[in-house]
């Protein structure tokens, strides 16, 4: 679903955006209680059956959290993992709710800032199409 | 969601051509959806642009960036930086995203790379048609869920008018007429009440710049 998929991972790049971010990331891992209280105000959870992996905290630790604690040494298929998390698990509508106060939308739209800026995004004109 | 589509390629260089750096903002929104403005199309555009441009021993010089929404002043945060660079911005999002840019960055001009066509539904990749024109008045409830604002030619609330001709609308023998298919579906509903009591002239709000405060939400602003 991305483009550009032979392309190699430019990883000054996605280390400064990470840095740029750095403060907010690590105070968001930091404070996430895994209380899963987020999970209810994500529309996508609930019409996915309560499927663990749309909840927002879930989300957002396995995006951008991974980039964080890898130093953004990750590879092409590991950015496709993201890409899947942060555009197909996520509309970035940014009505989740963290009672700590964490901004995962904004979290998801940092995860999503670093893929696009390795040519990695949802690609729409690839979306299959219902039968007729 | 909202459909547009992209401008024709020499009206955007007309556009921007005067300007030496210019920064082509696309937005993951509807726009990406329609695949008018994404990041796929940010890329696409610059690549011709800087073609055209060069070929035109032109000194502008378009870079490309992609927002995730354009229309919410939260996601634009990363852009500020950037944008100093440049002295011409061109976005790829609706009119509503053009707008917040342009007011974000009043010292800089802000170039539209799209038509912002309408409200509409995805038919096949690429083909959208139009269902919504966003008029603040929703009859579709009485209407057998056809839009007469956006399906009946003349927008006629109390249709059809006498140019209505076998089912097919004056304008051309190859559009239906809506108010034909409002009452088909009616009546195979047995509702066709719903459209013998005349409905008043429409009172356009669109006349106006509208805002959107949902009733749970509204307490927290009455005082702004």
């Amino acid at each position: 679903m991305s483009s550009n998929d032979q392309a190699p991972i430019n990883q000054d790049e996605v280390r400064r955006i990470l840095d740029q971010h750095k403060d907010k990331t690590k105070t968001a891992l930091r404070v996430c209680a895994h209380c899963s209280l987020c999970a209810d105000s994500c529309f996508l959870y609930h019409v996915h059956d309560k499927d663990p992996r749309y909840m927002p905290s879930h989300k957002f630790i396995n995006s951008l959290g991974k980039l964080y604690k890898k130093k953004g040494k990750i590879d092409r298929a590991g950015f496709k993992e993201i890409e899947e998390i942060v555009w197909r698990r996520c509309v970035l509508c940014t009505r989740c709710y963290c009672p700590l106060g964490i901004d995962i939308p904004e979290m998801i739209a940092i995860a999503r800032d670093i893929c696009r800026s390795q040519e990695v995004f949802f690609q729409w004109s690839e979306l299959e199409q219902p039968a007729e | 969601m909202v459909k547009a589509k992209r401008k024709p390629l020499e009206e955007i260089k007309q556009a921007i051509q005067d300007y030496t750096r210019v920064l082509n903002i696309g937005c993951g929104g509807c726009v990406s959806v329609c695949l008018a403005g994404g990041q796929k199309e940010v890329n696409l555009l610059n690549a011709k642009l800087n073609l055209v441009l060069k070929n035109d021993n032109r000194a502008t010089r378009v870079d490309g960036f992609t927002v995730e929404r354009q229309c919410n002043e939260a996601f634009l945060a990363d852009l500020d930086a950037r944008v100093a660079r440049y002295d011409g911005l061109m976005s790829m999002a609706c009119g509503a995203g053009v707008q917040l840019l342009a007011e974000r960055y009043p010292d800089k001009p802000v170039f539209p790379a799209v038509n912002t066509i309408a409200i509409g539904i995805d038919r096949q990749i690429g083909v959208y048609e139009e269902r919504c024109r966003a008029c603040g008045e929703c009859v579709l409830g009485y209407t057998g869920g056809i839009c007469p604002i956006t399906r009946c030619a003349k927008g006629l609330f109390n249709g059809p008018c006498g140019g209505t001709n076998d089912g097919n609308c004056e304008i051309s023998k190859d559009i239906p007429c809506a108010w034909q298919d409002i009452y088909n579906r009616l009546k195979a509903q047995n509702r066709l009440d719903d459209i013998k009591k005349i409905k008043p002239a429409m009172q356009w709000q669109n006349q106006t710049r509208r805002l959107v405060v949902q009733d749970e939400y509204a307490s927290r602003y009455k005082d702004k």
